[in-house]
């Protein structure tokens, strides 16, 4: 690493490059020499962009921005940005295959599909809105979000797991209440009429009980596409963040369902839409690993133990790693390993909903600690932004 | 509890093969790995230093979708880690590796693939083995789930998966190192902590020795200890001409 | 595209010469079938099938679904077949190959549009629900005559799978468990299959059932496809050198007779996997009622 010697040394005449080509020719040298300046300058530690190691880009929300959608939002995170917009459509019970199916357990405890019964409220939100798939989200990478994009590529597959993982986020915090996404219908009780559809939605005891029981009709299904149109690094944050601002942004238009027409019916007066209310404000805050020596983990023939990994690295007293927040393109570009938090405040105590480490062996309790306080930071910056917004 | 089963080298043409049967949840994966090999018209797999670790997760009874791009990402990179990708022969190749998943439920969409994910890892890192992929150190994973009562079941099955308040899946390596942490739910930092405790001790066992830890089928049995006895299982039965002449 | 690794011209040569004096590589007669082993998994459904070194594994899924709006009265049943690195490193996980489309499209014809699953017994409620059969095939290695492999392995699997019982009661679908009532079986009209054929020198040899080399080393192939009346179902002479018309017709009938074996090896294996579940059975499933009380806590 004759390069990155010299990268510390600024006394060698010959290494007259301006910066931004040192940059593109070494990257790992330049952000290390920014990270650990020699002794004798008098410079902080700071990342080649500027900011501290646990300062994130900043960040602008605008919701609302799209007309022809339910919700909308642009999120901005230094130069990764990212549009969402949140489509609903309506979906009749009875085009949904599995409406009118019950496994016999369910059908025996009288606890059919259509009703809560003993399930608490949470249980059935996670049956109808992943049952049924009500909420679908979408990323796409545009061309020309960054390099390497080229017009009329079937989706990366940074693109299809970051859909996944926005869905299974979604899921786990269950942001979207399924109260919020159903149509429901009180039948008018007359004992003698024939419902017409008998065999849509009765159950059985209600037929024992006489008053027929409410039923729904329909339901929202949430159409949550994102594009990100620039990409500098960390994708995920930008793209939840936007998912986050346009569900916020997301009204619904009051529906019923029609008895005569048979059909679901909305209303088109603004003022009878309602918003969605969500459950919580996660907030999600990635972050990476630079490490001085990129190939440690290679060069060395036994790998010490992580206790030793620890000591030696109080020993050696220099850093040898950092922690970079909120990473930029460059900087995802230089490190393995990475760690995704995310976390709600609830009455001020913090809830870790998610977090993730994979692609190295630096990070362990100790840092993920301090990554769980940072991050709670975070999310009272986000929280203000999104408010504003 | 019955502890998992494994075998290495059960297929013919692949390099290295294994399978991995996890009882507790059901889940039976076959894996399958070819390297090094050439990865011929595609540019991104030529890395003039490294090896591309390739992965691809195919489920048993559906057409693969994001959620197995998301998984396979995530192997990518903890199984990628312990790959020594620089040595001789391996730059500009590929380490192919194919999980099958022939036997338990398939993983709902959107749900995460925490449940599976050990028998994933346990299944590719055997398969690496078998086929004598270098790799700086083995690996050793675990579901942890936590119940409404605050208390940490391993192995959960997946209907007490969907009930656990939340999930967490850890791998540890053989030198105590943390390569993988997936939590999932809604917990806080001194649970998450109580987790990682645990997980250390079904991983690396008490005794923190693979040689100790070899009760039969025993909970005391870590789950390093049974990686490797499966593979030293293997290597008694292939060198067994060898074995016998001394 | 990475590809299988090319016969040499010596290994060629040798195989056509053995071929000239009757012999194969392995000693097998020409319509002579490797060592067949056919096991099956703890659930239903699940085959675990060899033919000599060639190894599918086929898994039968059953879910209930809303049928087509043209057929309301039809169920769905699938075949799905994706080739991976796994079976043979020259296959690319998830892009299809020749080798996928042909053997697929083989399925297809054989099984599912000779209808030997009826698909109107997989109706539930007219134009509302009706359950959807779904085969997959895993290739786990390749050497040789995949499309008779995973054939025998989709009919082993469907005549072993069992779907869960379903009936209609005011309008709503109940599915029970598997141990609530005795899952229902399959109906199957007619028991087809593949056999492949190989053609050298010529067409004047003709072999059953080629290895990877052998089927490297051919000029042509022919698929037929047959149930044990002896009814055609499927015969296929797509490409490579002519075959006389009447061998055609001989290998048409040793075919029937091989197809009437084959039924006849599976038959036995699903007889003895059936009686091994009768016997465990009442066990297994007092056990398996158990678990599940506990798990809903």
């Amino acid at each position: 690493m004759a390069s990155s010697a010299a990268a510390s040394n600024p006394t060698i005449p010959s290494l007259n490059l301006p910066p931004s080509q040192f940059a593109r020719l070494q990257p790992h040298a330049y952000l290390l020499a920014h990270l650990s300046p020699p002794a004798a300058s008098d410079q902080p530690s700071v990342r080649a962009n500027g900011r501290a190691t646990s300062q994130f880009r900043v960040t602008s929300a605008n919701a609302g921005s799209l007309t022809h959608t339910n919700g909308s939002a642009v999120v901005r995170i230094g130069d990764t940005a990212a549009v969402c917009g949140v489509r609903a459509e309506l979906l009749h019970t009875e085009d949904i295959a599995s409406w009118s199916v019950s496994t016999a357990s369910e059908a025996e405890a009288g606890n059919t599909s259509q009703k809560g019964g003993s399930k608490t409220e949470d249980e059935e939100d996670r049956d109808h809105v992943q049952d049924l798939n009500l909420l679908v989200p979408n990323i796409s990478l545009s061309t020309g979000c960054a390099p390497g994009f080229t017009p009329g590529a079937p989706p990366s597959t940074l693109a299809q797991s970051l859909s996944h993982e926005i869905l299974s986020l979604l899921h786990t915090t269950r942001l979207v209440k399924a109260d919020d996404l159903r149509i429901w219908y009180q039948p008018p009780n007359l004992e003698s009429e024939e419902f017409r559809n008998a065999g849509e939605g009765m159950d059985v005891d209600s037929e024992q009980t006489g008053g027929p029981e409410p039923e729904i009709k329909a339901f929202w299904v949430l159409y949550i596409d994102i594009m990100i149109i620039s990409l500098a690094g960390n994708p995920f944050d930008a793209a939840w963040a936007s998912v986050l601002a346009a569900l916020r942004d997301t009204k619904l238009p009051k529906a019923w369902w029609d008895a005569d027409n048979e059909t679901v019916l909305c209303s088109d007066n603004i003022s009878d839409a309602q918003k969605l209310s969500l459950r919580g404000l996660p907030v999600s805050s990635s972050f990476c690993t630079f490490e001085a020596d990129a190939a440690a983990g290679w060069r060395s023939v036994v790998i010490p133990n992580a206790d030793e990994l620890k000591s030696q690295a109080q020993k050696q007293g220099s850093q040898q790693r950092w922690i970079l927040a909120d990473p930029d393109g460059y900087e995802e570009g230089l490190s393995q390993e990475r760690v995704c938090v995310v976390v709600d405040i609830e009455d001020g105590k913090t809830v870790i909903v998610k977090m993730e480490k994979h692609g190295g062996w630096a990070v362990d309790s100790d840092d993920l600690r301090q990554l769980v306080d940072v991050s709670a930071k975070r999310w009272h910056e986000m929280k203000r932004i999104l408010d504003q917004c | 509890m019955v502890g998992p089963t494994a075998s290495l080298s059960i297929l013919q043409r692949a390099d290295g093969s294994a399978t991995y049967k996890c009882p507790a949840t059901g889940y039976t994966i076959l894996s399958a790995v070819n390297g090094p090999v050439e990865l011929p018209g595609r540019r991104d797999a030529l890395k003039p230093e490294d090896a591309t670790v390739e992965v691809f997760v195919k489920p048993g009874t559906t057409t693969g979708g994001v959620g197995e791009r998301a998984i396979e990402t995530t192997l990518k990179s903890v199984l990628g880690d312990i790959v020594l990708g620089r040595e001789k022969g391996f730059p500009r190749r590929g380490v192919v590796l194919t999980l099958n998943i022939v036997g338990g439920e398939n993983v709902e969409r959107g749900d995460s693939y925490l449940t599976l994910l050990p028998a994933l890892l346990h299944a590719g890192l055997l398969a690496m083995i078998s086929a004598s992929i270098p790799l700086s150190m083995t690996l050793s994973a675990v579901l942890l789930g936590v119940t409404d009562s605050g208390e940490i079941v391993q192995n959960p099955s997946p209907a007490a998966a969907k009930s656990a308040v939340s999930l967490h899946v850890l791998a540890i390596s053989s030198k105590d190192h943390l390569l993988l942490n997936q939590s999932r739910g809604r917990f806080d930092f001194d649970t998450w902590e109580l987790i990682r405790a645990r997980a250390l001790s079904i991983c690396q066992g008490a005794a923190n020795d693979g040689d100790v830890a070899m009760g039969e089928g025993t909970n005391t049995a870590s789950v390093n200890g049974f990686i490797r006895e499966t593979a030293e299982d293997q290597i008694y039965s292939a060198y067994a001409h060898k074995l016998d002449s001394i | 595209m990475s590809k299988e690794a090319q016969l040499s011209v010596a290994e060629r040569d040798f195989i056509l010469e053995a071929l000239r004096q009757d012999v194969r590589l392995d000693g097998r007669k020409p319509d002579e079938y490797r060592p067949l082993d056919i096991s099956f998994g703890e659930e239903y459904g699940h085959v675990n099938l060899q033919l000599g070194k060639t190894h599918v594994i086929v898994r039968i899924s059953a879910e209930v679904t809303k049928p087509r709006d043209d057929r309301p009265f039809d169920g769905l049943f699938n075949i799905n077949m994706e080739l991976t690195n796994m079976g043979s490193p020259a296959w690319e996980s998830g892009r299809s190959n020749d080798l996928e489309a042909a053997v697929t499209h083989t399925l297809d014809r054989v099984i599912r549009h000779s209808n030997a699953l009826d698909t109107e017994s997989l109706c539930i409620l007219k134009g509302v629900s009706c359950w959807s059969i779904r085969a997959d095939v895993h290739v786990l290695d390749y050497d040789g005559n995949l499309t008779d492999a995973a054939c025998i392995a989709t009919m082993a699997g469907l005549q072993h799978f069992r779907r869960p019982d379903a009936v209609v009661r005011n309008g709503q679908v109940i599915v029970y468990g598997v141990e609530q009532r005795v899952p229902v079986a399959l109906n199957i009209t007619h028991k087809p299959l593949s056999v492949t054929f190989h053609t050298y020198n010529d067409s004047k040899h003709i072999i059953l059932d080629a290895t990877l080399k052998e089927e490297q080393a051919a000029e042509g192939d022919l698929v037929i496809g047959i149930n044990n009346a002896g009814d055609l179902c499927y015969v296929s002479k797509i490409q490579g050198a002519p075959v006389d018309a009447m061998a055609i017709v001989t290998k048409t009938s040793v075919a029937w007779e091989k197809v009437k074996t084959l039924n006849a090896t599976m038959d036995k294996v699903l007889q003895a996997d059936l009686a091994k579940r009768a016997k465990v059975g009442m066990a297994d499933e007092s056990r398996a009622t158990n678990d599940r009380e506990v798990q809903p806590e």
